[in-house]
């Protein structure tokens, strides 16, 4: 990993812990330092323990402080799972021994081995989900702690679901943790970066055309499903959008837009910009791995605050997509946020980015924006 | 702190990560004080490699990219990684000249506490400075920038110098220029945040003979103490002073009156005995009447600075006892 100038995207370690503490019943603990601990509590709201290790465990060793965490959690019911940070990582203790004749997940998750999904991924991994033929009903995946429209997008697929006759099955990673051990055979996706792998994987639900296609897999593959009632809302609430486009466009000439963010939000903001706003993309800087292709757009990986400024400086955007770093950096600029961090400014609602409410909530927010910079 | 510096830059070396912790969170508290511009941190972006064959070539690499920018000065900071696989930060560090290098011992839970690294930090950069002809000013040491009234605590203790006549020199260190840090020993006096900087305010007085003031004014008490303090220090009369800021504090209580009787509890408990000290005399001036049923009001975690502070506090205690 080269020097970065200020990185924008969160370790590894901050990715298992947005994976565990996902599941109600498992009681995360951050095996590091206080400062380790105090990040990831920050960023994901949930509730998390710490083993805040000092100097003495450095040079003594970690295991009595790592067993005397243990020891309080144990007896409150659930399972306990263990995070290690940098330095339990490097100090060469066998974590896995000392938690030897313990029901502990343990997952070696140091900052230095990657961002934000390779730590997602690796919790994951340690869970190993499986699916149960019997259990009824579709998984909601891709859902993260970090994400700041989780909980939207949950409720939206969920409603959405619910029109087709269709019962939620495993919420991934937001459900009760014996229920990844029982996923339903179909997925639905709803954030790809933090794609599960598990069950048949039906679609994603960013954007109406994904959603179309999913909901329409939906009732190929699975009997009982109806997708009418959600087909026929699309329909309607497209319709209100391309209205809503149409008129802003009467207008304005159509939005030359930057978009920074995960590669599945970024690639839907693109879609649904070109699709009905006919806006240029003059940029797609993922913070994390870009796919091999993304044709029509130019993709690359952006993930350092000065290169996000070079960027918006060569490019010169009407409108900037992205996280309160590239709305400090944007000046006057059209902005709408669509990763984490959105500081500054009071969000009470939770807003969804996948489904129909998430076009609908992305789509106003960009086009309020946008007239609001134009009057 | 040496992100307050404007034209330098700061250098964390450890994984990305911890410098994305600490940028996330400047970047929260600045938008939080409508500060748009954004703190430098740099990574030097360890890698599991470096961290098992020693990452002081990619401290080196760093530095060339940064000085090569020609800054007033880099700060290193140094991270629990690196110290637990030994590098030798203060070396590479000490290997450069022409900008100014300096080595921030700050190594996460092996360097200390949290203070421990604002202290290790201010005591950096004060050796930026050298002794210089008195300017008669005040200097404020170690404002806690990531206060979300910082500010307006500021504001309350440039006023309460401003009635005795006294105007600040530098906010040691907020939004200052390294330019800036040579005049830290002109100044005739400190003002600290808080008790917890007092090393630094020895250090300081050590180096310039500069006496100090151990901490802002808390709670309704707070300023005429502060005040005498201030003006024992310098050798100035604070009678006129002192009679203006009671006035104040008159009037604030006028315009609590309303509230008199009412029963309180402090919710949630305060870990800052200061802080609970502060709103216990501020109940008692206004003799309302502190109970377990009384009506939970909320009391900071850091105490109110003057009687601005206690304004906005006893609004929300209002608040609370009118919902």
């Amino acid at each position: 990993m080269p020097e970065c100038e200020t990185p924008l995207w969160p370790c590894a370690m901050t990715g298992a812990a947005a994976c565990l503490a996902g599941f109600e019943g498992i009681s995360v603990v951050i095996h590091g330092s206080s400062g380790c601990y105090y990040y990831p509590a920050t960023l994901l709201h949930a509730p998390l323990h710490g083993t805040f290790i000092l100097e003495n465990e450095a040079i003594f060793g970690s295991g009595d402080r790592l067993r005397e965490v243990i020891g309080d959690l144990s007896g409150r019911g659930g399972r306990i799972a263990v995070i290690t940070t940098c330095v339990p990582s490097v100090l060469g203790e066998d974590i896995k021994a000392m938690l030897d004749g313990t029901d502990v997940i343990l997952v070696d998750s140091p900052g230095f081995s990657g961002e934000l999904e390779t730590g997602y991924q690796a919790a994951l991994a340690v869970l190993a989900p499986e699916t149960d033929p019997e259990r009824p009903g579709v998984n909601i995946d891709g859902v993260s702690l970090s994400d700041p429209f989780y909980e939207g997008n949950v409720r939206e697929v969920s409603r959405l679901l619910h029109r087709a006759g269709v019962p939620v099955g495993t919420v991934f990673c937001r459900d009760w943790s014996e229920m990844a051990g029982h996923a339903a055979p179909l997925t639905m996706g709803t954030n790809d970066d933090f794609a599960s792998g598990v069950g048949k994987y039906l679609g994603g639900t960013l954007g109406i055309p994904a959603l179309r296609a999913t909901f329409q897999n939906l009732a190929t593959v699975r009997e009982g499903a109806d997708a009418d009632p959600v087909l026929a809302e699309l329909d309607l609430q497209e319709e209100r959008v391309i209205h809503a486009c149409d008129k802003f466009l009467r207008r304005y000439d159509p939005p030359g837009a930057a978009i920074f963010a995960g590669t599945a939000y970024a690639l839907f903001a693109a879609d649904t910009l070109k699709r009905y706003l006919d806006a240029e993309i003059l940029l797609v800087g993922t913070r994390n791995d870009p796919p091999l292709s993304a044709a029509p757009y130019t993709v690359e990986k952006v993930t350092g605050l000065e290169q996000v400024a070079r960027k918006i400086a060569e490019r010169s955007p009407d409108l900037i997509i992205g996280s309160s770093f590239e709305r400090s950096l944007g000046g006057d600029r059209a902005f709408v946020g669509i990763i984490p961090p959105l500081r500054g400014r009071v969000r009470l609602a939770q807003p969804p980015l996948a489904g129909t409410g998430g076009t609908l909530h992305f789509v106003e927010n960009v086009l309020n924006s946008c007239m609001d910079k134009k009057t | 702190m040496t992100t307050h510096v404007r034209d330098a830059i700061t250098v964390v070396h450890g994984p990305q990560g911890c410098t994305h912790h600490n940028f996330s969170l400047l970047h929260a508290t600045s938008l939080d004080n409508d500060r748009i511009a954004l703190p430098t941190l740099v990574s030097t972006g360890l890698s599991e490699t470096d961290v098992v064959f020693g990452g002081e070539g990619a401290l080196d690499r760093t530095l060339d990219l940064v000085i090569a920018r020609s800054p007033g000065a880099v700060f290193v900071l140094s991270t629990c990684i690196v110290e637990t696989i030994g590098d030798d930060v203060g070396m590479v560090c000490g290997s450069r000249s022409g900008v100014p290098v300096i080595m921030v011992p700050t190594a996460g839970f092996l360097g200390g506490s949290f203070q421990a690294g604002v202290n290790n930090a201010l005591t950096a950069l004060a050796g930026m400075a050298q002794p210089a002809e008195g300017n008669g000013r005040v200097n404020i040491i170690g404002e806690k920038n990531l206060e979300y009234e910082i500010d307006e605590n500021f504001a309350e203790v440039s006023r309460l110098l401003a009635l005795l006549g006294l105007f600040v020199n530098i906010r040691f260190v907020h939004d200052l220029a390294t330019d800036n840090i040579a005049s830290l020993g002109a100044a005739r006096l400190n003002v600290l945040r808080d008790p917890s900087l007092i090393p630094v305010g020895e250090y300081l007085k050590e180096r310039f003979g500069t006496p100090y003031i151990p901490a802002y004014p808390v709670g309704i008490t707070g300023p005429v103490a502060f005040l005498e303090s201030v003006a024992g220090a310098c050798d100035i009369d604070s009678r006129r002073a002192v009679d203006e800021e009671q006035a104040l504090r008159r009037e604030t209580l006028d315009d609590f009156a309303d509230l008199a009787g009412a029963g309180i509890s402090f919710a949630p408990l305060t870990p800052d005995p200061e802080g609970s000290r502060a709103a216990q005399d501020i109940a008692q001036a206004l003799r309302l009447d502190i109970t377990p049923s009384g009506c939970p009001v909320p009391v900071p975690v850091t105490p109110p600075i003057g009687i601005t502070g206690v304004r906005r506090l006893l609004h929300r205690w209002r608040r609370a006892l009118h919902a």
